[in-house]
């Protein structure tokens, strides 16, 4: 019994950490299928007109669609640069290396209000107006020190002399490349994707810097709807984000699997 | 004339091999190109250009100016009220550090005993809302803690308080909403480093008499302090640079750096001192990083001797 009761004390901490984790989701997520015209939790009634309400915003349809876009973009060239990045960093000695690493790591530590304003000041100066292209650019800055992590991990406990094997046998190096590198690798480049995918489809900083009346990505267009109304609109705006979420994780860890999807990002 | 092609024709003999191995040499530029191009074009020139404009004059007729200045630098350095607002970023970092690093380590523990998939799933849990947008998680907090939020809704029924308490737009609102969206950081470096202990360490002081908390406290803890600090820096500075949450949960009533070089940019357009009030908070981060990692260095001696 007295060794008992730290770890039903453990128990207890952790359970209230989960709560504490969840609640402003499960928050949104009950609050969504108010009836009232105002915020309220528990839901007063139960209905999905809110959710029929984002019908009626189709700036906000619009703006998913935009996100979707960019975050695509972002994603695809963020994972291609990143991975190729990544080959070099992890099987080539050469000078300048380390000033590399350093480098392409360095916009995790930057603040991104700062990456916004340079890029804001940067593109008015050459004079590229604020569109999705210049949105995509600065999202894969922010989005190529995630993708080399997972990818130089995943490269890291790889097996060199299956490549050889396969050079032996007279498989051409580009044969190789994708006959046996890229299979290989391919659970961190998948996850160095996805987590391009969230890093800009979640970015609210540099897109607020960039944002013109025709590009207004969903996180910014949610903020500046916060700044003047309270309404369920945003509730239900949100749930369904989660859930895309969710749906997104679930399909990833059909993939992957969730201990491959940590286990890069555990350092 | 004869003799100099002969010389030449013997140098092309010396540079081939030497071609040979450059152009070895070449492929992993070939590999990094790409990022290169972009991180010079969309990361370092614009940095410069930022750097450039943070010391130029501005003023609100005729825009950025073309003389260098210091004052942009020094109008912050000697305003209270900026010293404040940077007083207050620094503050809410180590409130954030220390609260997550509090609730974040029993967690960590917990989940280094378990084994196969519960551990899979309650780390999933512990790192899911990392995944969910940061805009969202703010909302949801607005949510909780507004004047008819949950909370004071919750304590205004069972008759503890007779008017909402302010929770939003408060040092407190930000800090809660920061740990929330830091925690996973924390929990996750403080797992990798438990993960480390060879678990025959443990055992052997178990074996030679110390219970659990002993155990815990000379052995596991001091071992697991890698993990820690790192976590810690992570967070702090993730903390620091952070914009999203304290926008939308402290806003201009609870100002932090970054808030502070958004309004004077987006709000006052004065770019010149919205970019060095950026480069301050990066030196600041810089030199936290830097005074961190020596304390981490040293701690680490210590870890090993014993």
């Amino acid at each position: 019994m007295k060794r008992k009761l730290p770890k039903i004390l453990l128990n207890i901490h952790v359970f209230l950490v989960l709560v504490f984790l969840l609640a402003p989701i499960v928050v949104i997520a009950a609050s969504s299928f108010t009836q009232s015209d105002f915020i309220a939790f528990p839901p007063e009634g139960l209905s999905l007109k809110w959710y029929a309400d984002i019908l009626n915003h189709p700036e906000f349809i619009e703006s998913f669609y935009l996100s979707v876009r960019v975050a695509l973009g972002t994603a695809l060239v963020a994972t291609i640069i990143g991975t190729l990045a990544s080959l070099a960093v992890v099987r080539y000695e050469f000078r300048g290396k380390e000033a590399i690493i350093q480098l392409t790591s360095s916009p995790l530590m930057m603040p991104t209000v700062v990456l916004g304003i340079a890029l804001l000041q940067y593109y008015a100066w050459i004079g590229l107006a604020p569109s999705t292209t210049a949105l995509i650019f600065g999202h894969i800055i922010l989005a190529v020190p995630y993708v080399m992590r997972l990818v130089v991990a995943s490269l890291a406990g790889f097996d060199r002399t299956i490549e050889k094997a396969a050079m032996n046998l007279g498989a051409s190096p580009l044969r190789v490349f994708f006959q046996v590198t890229l299979p290989t690798i391919k659970s961190g480049i998948i996850a160095g994707g996805v987590f391009a995918f969230i890093t800009s489809f979640d970015d609210l900083t540099v897109a607020l810097f960039i944002v013109s009346t025709d590009v207004v990505t969903l996180p910014v267009r949610i903020f500046t709807y916060m700044e003047w109304q309270y309404d369920p609109l945003i509730t239900s705006v949100s749930t369904m984000i989660i859930m895309i979420t969710v749906v997104l994780m679930l399909i990833i860890e059909k993939i992957l699997g969730v201990g491959k999807m940590l286990d890069p990002k555990k350092d | 004339m004869g003799s100099e092609i002969k010389g030449n024709k013997s140098n092309k003999k010396n540079i081939k091999p030497r071609n040979k191995r450059s152009k070895k040499k070449f492929e992993h530029w070939l590999l990094l190109i790409p990022t290169l191009i972009v991180f010079v074009f969309f990361f370092i020139i614009p940095l410069i250009f930022l750097g450039v404009s943070s010391f130029r004059t501005f003023d609100s007729v005729d825009g950025i100016g073309d003389t260098w200045t210091l004052s942009n630098y020094t109008r912050f350095l000697t305003d209270p009220y900026y010293l404040g607002v940077l007083w207050t970023t620094i503050k809410i970092g180590i409130l954030t550090t220390v609260i997550c690093l509090i609730i974040s380590y029993p967690v960590a523990y917990v989940i280094s005993q378990l084994t196969g998939n519960t551990r899979n799933y309650l780390t999933l849990i512990m790192i899911s809302p990392l995944l969910i947008s940061m805009v969202i998680r703010a909302y949801g907090w607005r949510i909780i803690l507004n004047n008819n939020g949950v909370i004071n809704n919750f304590l205004m029924e069972i008759g503890l308080i007779d008017a909402p308490l302010k929770l939003l737009y408060t040092e407190f609102s930000v800090i809660v909403g920061m740990v929330h969206v830091l925690f996973p950081y924390m929990v996750l470096s403080i797992i990798g480093s438990l993960e480390r202990i060879d678990p025959s360490v443990t055992r052997a002081a178990n074996s030679l008499g110390a219970n659990q908390f002993r155990t815990f406290f000379n052995v596991t803890l001091p071992l697991s302090l890698p993990g820690i600090f790192a976590g810690s820096i992570l967070v702090f500075s993730l903390t620091t640079s952070s914009f999203v949450t304290p926008a939308i949960l402290g806003g201009s009533q609870v100002k932090v750096m970054a808030y502070l070089t958004y309004e004077h940019v987006q709000v006052l357009l004065n770019w010149p001192f919205g970019g060095a009030i950026g480069f301050i908070l990066i030196i600041i981060i810089s030199i936290t990083l830097l005074l961190y990692s020596r304390a981490l260095t040293k701690l680490n001696k210590g870890v090993t001797i014993q």
